[in-house]
């Protein structure tokens, strides 16, 4: 305990403000990021894995806290403790008014599980820390093996610009919030039954990279988009009849920090929408995949990306926005969010490469992310030749993975399923 | 790994049936795979104490009225009965809510007790022991709970400072009663509004640059 070390707080970046208005235990704001080795896990060399990247890290030892008018995150001195996994999938870290830390770190088996609150970071933004956390995990425990020539950690920045508001520095006032931008239409909704106790179901698909990466290119196009279509084929495929006069909107994460050259390991991410109308008979994956990458392409410039982050950037900074009192700007936010929910029928986020020093190889099988949902959505990351796509859904039905797994199969990748219910 | 021939996948954990068809694996292998997620028994319904007890609170209501209709009686008792159950109940919640903020939770008690207190006392023809005894002593006791639980839960001074403060300002309004002769007995609120300006002045004058602190990171705009 180091009592007279001064407590420290910090605003919250656009983001992040946006998490604790709308968590709840249906929708938790809380992902996974997964790291599966080759051996059983050893808790003990992982606390110490963790206690040293928590120096690397200080900003993640803060919890969040309610002020009159905005939520700030208070530094702290808790000590995260890793634990034998004995929670749901992504159960909620932040409950209001309990004084945790707003990540936690599970092990079971093989499996080393960071479940983070999305208002601390984005999946981008953890990358860096579960990177440090599984280097010192090897280096500790493999140490003797690797001699002297122990390999070095690829992230280097600085604690400073570790914690940067990444938001708040590329904001430059060139719009005024109150310019609308054009209304879209409502999106169609997958429907279900809900699993008992609003627990989620994860369908873990793992494959080869270069096996998904040459389908893509039979079809001349990346492996985002390709495997973004595919969604949305699938998606299609499983349509009630009667409900094909709605379009089917994804929303696609987009990371910021290649962008505005940020290293940050808070929340930098802006997010695009990408439409596919449902009219005509039978859909066609080369058609979607043609009219997904053109959004991409639209939507994926500068001058695009600059003007989103300056949209929100000029609500937060607003001054009737800043005098309103705390609880009705989250009953506010909570309800734009319903309100916005009916524009989206899914997601898809692809984290990208996750890469470790290869000495490392012959450790780590896979690195996997999921995530909380309301409605079946995918996340992927990839390591080495390994593709893990993870589908995450609060309902019991799995047409939609199976269609999306069994086109894949079909075109003769090799795939291997996990679930967890 | 265990392999479904309809949708031509591997299928890594030791499941019966496909997770994405829902079809029985055929020729399931012997050999047991480590589980990669473990089974988290389901959460059952918590508090049930509290249901049984509202149940009981509810029924204890109705009973009542019903009982005052059939024989009537010169005090309105089922009402008495309904005030007295609500306000154990704003209490139950306040102390349930909020659980981490002791600070927090003294400074709402009072003010739930408080307003009771008064409420109380206008239904049952104002005596006025709500203001002579029940807010000054209320506060006083308050103000100490404060100071000893920061002691014995070795709060750090800004976690209960605002609340401290919270708690000494209303500790004086009952000077106002004072003022304007609304009590007949003094001495409760005397020592009440001394002991607030007393708690009062030492914040200020040993902990003011954490109030200023406390303020500026609670109120930032």
């Amino acid at each position: 305990m180091k009592q007279h070390k001064e407590e420290k707080w910090t605003r919250l970046d656009n983001a992040s403000k946006f998490f604790p208005a709308v968590a709840n235990n249906k929708d938790t704001k809380v992902f996974r990021f997964s790291c599966e080795l080759y051996e059983d896990v050893d808790p003990e060399v992982l606390q110490q894995s963790l206690n040293l990247t928590m120096e690397s890290f200080p900003f993640y030892n803060s919890i969040l806290r309610r002020g009159f008018f905005w939520y700030y995150f208070e530094s702290t001195y808790i000590n995260p403790t890793v634990e034998s996994e004995n929670k749901p999938l992504c159960a909620p870290i932040y409950i209001r008014n309990e004084k945790n830390l707003l990540f936690r770190v599970f092990y079971y088996n093989k499996r080393i599980n960071l479940e983070v609150f999305h208002s601390l970071t984005d999946g981008a933004g953890v990358i860096w820390f579960m990177e440090t956390l599984i280097y010192h995990y090897m280096t500790i425990k493999y140490g003797e093996i690797f001699g002297n020539n122990i390999p070095r950690l690829n992230y280097k920045a600085s604690i400073s610009e570790k914690s940067d508001d990444s938001f708040r520095k590329n904001y430059n006032k060139k719009d005024n919030f109150l310019q609308r931008k054009s209304k879209q239409s409502s999106a169609y909704q997958i429907k279900g039954s809900r699993i008992k106790e609003n627990r989620m179901k994860l369908i873990e698909g793992a494959m080869s990279v270069k096996s998904v990466l040459d389908i893509s290119h039979e079809y001349n196009t990346t492996l985002t988009i390709f495997l973004t279509s595919l969604l949305i084929y699938s998606i299609y495929k499983e349509m009630p009849l009667n409900k094909k006069n709605k379009p089917i909107i994804l929303s696609v994460p987009i990371n910021l920090r290649p962008y505005f050259g940020s290293t940050t390991a808070r929340n930098f991410f802006s997010t695009m929408n990408i439409s596919h109308s449902t009219h005509s008979d039978n859909l066609d994956l080369n058609e979607i995949i043609q009219s997904v990458s053109n959004s991409f392409k639209e939507n994926l410039t500068k001058e695009e990306l600059d003007r989103k982050l300056n949209h929100f950037m000029s609500l937060e900074k607003s001054i009737f926005t800043r005098i309103v009192p705390l609880t009705i700007k989250d009953y506010a936010i909570y309800i734009a969010n319903k309100l916005d929910d009916r524009k989206i029928t899914s997601s898809i986020s692809n984290i990208g490469k996750i890469i470790m020093p290869k000495e490392f190889n012959d450790y780590i099988n896979q690195f996997s992310i999921c995530v909380s949902a309301r409605r079946p959505l995918i996340t992927l990351c990839t390591y080495e030749d390994r593709l893990v796509i993870s589908f995450t859904s609060p309902f019991e039905e799995t047409d939609i993975q199976r269609r999306f797994f069994q086109f894949l199969s079909q075109k003769g990748v090799e795939i291997e399923i996990t679930s967890n219910l | 790994m265990n392999y479904c021939t309809h949708c031509e996948v591997k299928i890594r954990e030791n499941q019966e049936e496909c997770p994405l068809c829902g079809n029985m694996l055929s020729g399931i292998s012997n050999n047991r795979h480590e589980d990669i997620f473990p089974r988290i028994p389901p959460y059952y319904e918590r508090h049930l104490a509290i249901r049984i007890l509202l149940f009981i609170s509810v029924a204890a209501v109705a009973i009542s009225f019903s009982i005052n209709i059939i024989f009537p009686s010169n005090i309105n008792w089922p009402l008495l009965l309904l005030f007295a159950l609500v306000s154990i109940w704003l209490g139950v919640i306040a102390l349930v809510q909020r659980r981490y903020h002791i600070s927090k939770k003294i400074v709402r008690q009072v003010c739930i007790i408080s307003l009771l207190g008064v409420f109380w006392d206008w239904k049952i023809g104002w005596i006025g022991w709500s203001l002579d005894y029940l807010i000054p002593i209320t506060s006083i006791a308050a103000i100490i709970t404060m100071y000893i639980t920061a002691q014995i839960m070795k709060l750090s001074i800004r976690e209960y400072i605002t609340y401290a403060l919270i708690d000494g300002l209303f500790g004086i309004i009952p000077i106002l009663f004072l003022l304007f002769g609304w009590i007949k007995v003094i001495y409760p609120t005397v020592i009440c509004v001394t002991l607030s300006i007393i708690s009062l002045s030492a914040i200020f004058i040993f902990r003011g640059k954490d109030i200023k602190m406390e303020l500026n990171k609670r109120m930032h705009i």
